[in-house]
């Protein structure tokens, strides 16, 4: 009698013990990634900033709520939607060509530096990484809200990138236009124009 | 041994264990206002020992921060009433056919407490939230973690490599199953707030991955009970191959599946690595048709959530549709989905996965025990009755 209570804690207790957690190894189907997954050559494409497949991270949306406000014309094809999240300004525009999307956002930090932010961009639309002794390539010095920045010509197959990077008092801001290779190019004027109504608020001087 | 025998077969032990888990319940019912319902289950009915503190929130919390009550957790009691139960059947209890009902009550009653027992210990809950016209084929837990390293290089399908978060602790070292590689972790937090620094951090404990490229660093936060919040949880993570340390990273839950990959490479193979909301795969999709959200006519008021779905089953003959909706289930392979929530403006359903395998028990106790009761009351029925026609 007393032999099978005594039993019966034992098992209780055993039971209570075998929670035990494993580590293991299991096989599932073939996963679809929505990202996709870098090579050693693409490592430099990781994005930093302003990427809208990235999911923002708690900090980062504060950082770009905190930003100084910025004033601009918007120029007349394109169309004009509420910032959201960490853009702090949202436009499209479509032609005969296709469409892009152009957008405004600020983080803070240098964000990488501007050839890890060249190289990002380049990723997006399948072109190679270049080094620094290429870079006056593509970029031309831009004054930007009164500060110098500098300006961005990708050129892909399909998809092109026209942008502004500027650095402005601690953070980096990242104006950019991304779509059709067509209406980049139709659109290279209209960007310069943009660029240069841009005013940011600016409490350090 | 006779006196301890005696002891655990007396009804006295019975009353006091009895008024020991109305203490327990009391208790438990009032830290469920701080921790929820999830927290407070663990900590006061899936333990051995609980300690009852003072809330901070009741009055002169200043006096009486001191006062902790110690009391026996769920499992002790419940352990010791299954014990006394049986000491007592065996010590006094004679089966005749006149307490044949009183037999079959206690018997339900001990496998109502086994049973309960088996489901703290076995069952599984985790979440499946389905796009609509999308499709899933597993559940995540909220409430744990896991730290993976999958490896995609085989074309026909992904293995993956799994860690428990629990056992995730400060400078212990695990090897990761079927891989030349380990790890040890320099820092978990269950809980934390992960984001970029306004400038590069200087001591920054990882020199791998997203943290080093963006500038990511996580600081430890309290751990959330509450129902409808989830925890960060994040660990910096040293991963070593058979020739030495390959480097640190910085892994969470919330750099998830919309982030590239963080990988870790060994001569030509790669991993994807992170630490994620522990999976449970399933041989099967479930698709979610449509998902109606229907309210009261004119006002915001639900009145019913119910999903359509389609269960491909990798065996076609066992593909099946289904409704799901308030106290209306699906119950497939071991497995019952229920209807939980919603999100993304009524476009995603989001079921309550529960594996339980005892969850016949209970119902089967039940039974038993209004079986026992009709038997010993009808039997005491029929003799009344008898003496009366006398």
């Amino acid at each position: 009698m007393i032999r099978s209570s005594i039993f019966a804690i034992a098992v209780l207790l055993g039971l209570t013990g075998c929670e035990k957690a494993e580590p293991v190894t299991y096989t599932i189907p073939k996963e679809e990634r929505s990202v996709a997954m870098p090579g050693p050559a693409a490592e430099q494409n990781v994005p930093a900033a302003g990427d809208s497949q990235m999911r923002v991270l708690p900090g980062m949306e504060e950082a770009a709520q905190a930003a100084p406000e910025l004033s601009y014309q918007v120029p007349d094809a394109w169309e004009e939607f509420p910032p959201q999240s960490v853009r702090k300004a949202n436009f499209r525009v479509s032609d005969e060509n296709g469409s892009a999307e152009i957008a405004v956002t600020v983080f803070p930090g240098d964000v990488g530096g501007q050839l890890a932010n060249i190289n990002r961009w380049r990723g997006q639309i399948g072109l190679d990484p270049i080094d620094a002794k290429s870079m006056p390539q593509v970029t031309r010095p831009y004054s930007i809200s009164n500060h110098s920045g500098i300006l961005i010509d990708l050129q892909g197959a399909e998809q092109s990138i026209l942008g502004g990077l500027l650095s402005f008092h601690g953070s980096t801001w990242f104006f950019k236009m991304q779509g059709a290779t067509g209406t980049v190019a139709s659109q290279a004027e209209a960007m310069e124009a943009f660029l240069s109504s841009v005013q940011i608020e600016d409490d350090h001087h | 041994m006779g006196a301890i025998f005696k002891f655990f077969a007396s009804l006295r032990l019975t009353v006091v264990l009895l008024a020991l888990s109305m203490v327990l319940i009391f208790f438990g019912t009032l830290d469920q206002v701080e921790y929820g319902i999830w927290h407070t289950q663990k900590l006061y009915f899936e333990s051995f020992l609980v300690v009852w503190s003072y809330p901070e929130q009741w009055l002169y919390y200043d006096k009486l921060f001191w006062f902790h009550l110690p009391m026996p957790g769920g499992y002790l009691l419940g352990g010791l009433l299954f014990v006394n139960l049986l000491a007592a059947h065996f010590t006094r209890f004679k089966l005749t056919f006149r307490k044949s009902g009183i037999f079959l009550v206690h018997f339900g009653l001990v496998l109502l407490l086994v049973s309960e027992l088996l489901t703290d210990l076995v069952s599984q809950e985790s979440q499946m939230p389905v796009d609509e016209g999308g499709r899933s084929n597993y559940s995540q837990a909220v409430r744990e973690n896991e730290l993976v390293f999958i490896d995609r290089s085989d074309p026909e399908h992904d293995t993956v490599h799994s860690i428990p978060a629990s056992l995730l602790k400060p400078g212990k070292r695990i090897n990761v199953p079927d891989t030349p590689l380990s790890i040890r972790t320099v820092r978990y937090f269950p809980n934390s707030n992960v984001g970029r620094a306004q400038a590069p951090v200087a001591d920054n404990l990882a020199d791998s991955g997203a943290a080093v490229k963006m500038n990511i660093v996580a600081t430890p936060t309290e751990v959330t009970y509450a129902e409808s919040e989830i925890n960060t949880a994040t660990a910096y993570v040293e991963v070593s191959g058979p020739d030495g340390i390959l480097g640190t990273w910085l892994v969470s839950n919330v750099i998830d599946e919309r982030f590239p990959p963080q990988t870790v490479t060994l001569d030509e193979q790669s991993w994807e690595m992170a630490l994620r909301f522990t999976r449970h795969y399933y041989p099967f999709e479930i698709e979610l048709i449509d998902f109606k959200h229907d309210k009261y006519p004119g006002t915001e008021i639900p009145f019913n959530f119910s999903s359509e779905v389609m269960v491909h089953h990798e065996d076609e003959f066992k593909d099946q549709k289904a409704l799901i909706y308030m106290n209306h289930p699906l119950r497939y392979e071991g497995l019952t989905f229920y209807q939980a929530s919603f999100a993304n403006q009524d476009k995603t359903s989001i079921f309550q996965v529960v594996r339980n395998p005892g969850w016949i028990l209970p119902y089967i106790s039940v039974l038993l025990m209004g079986l026992g009761m009709c038997v010993q009351f009808g039997m005491h029925f029929f003799k009344f009755l008898g003496k009366r026609s006398h």
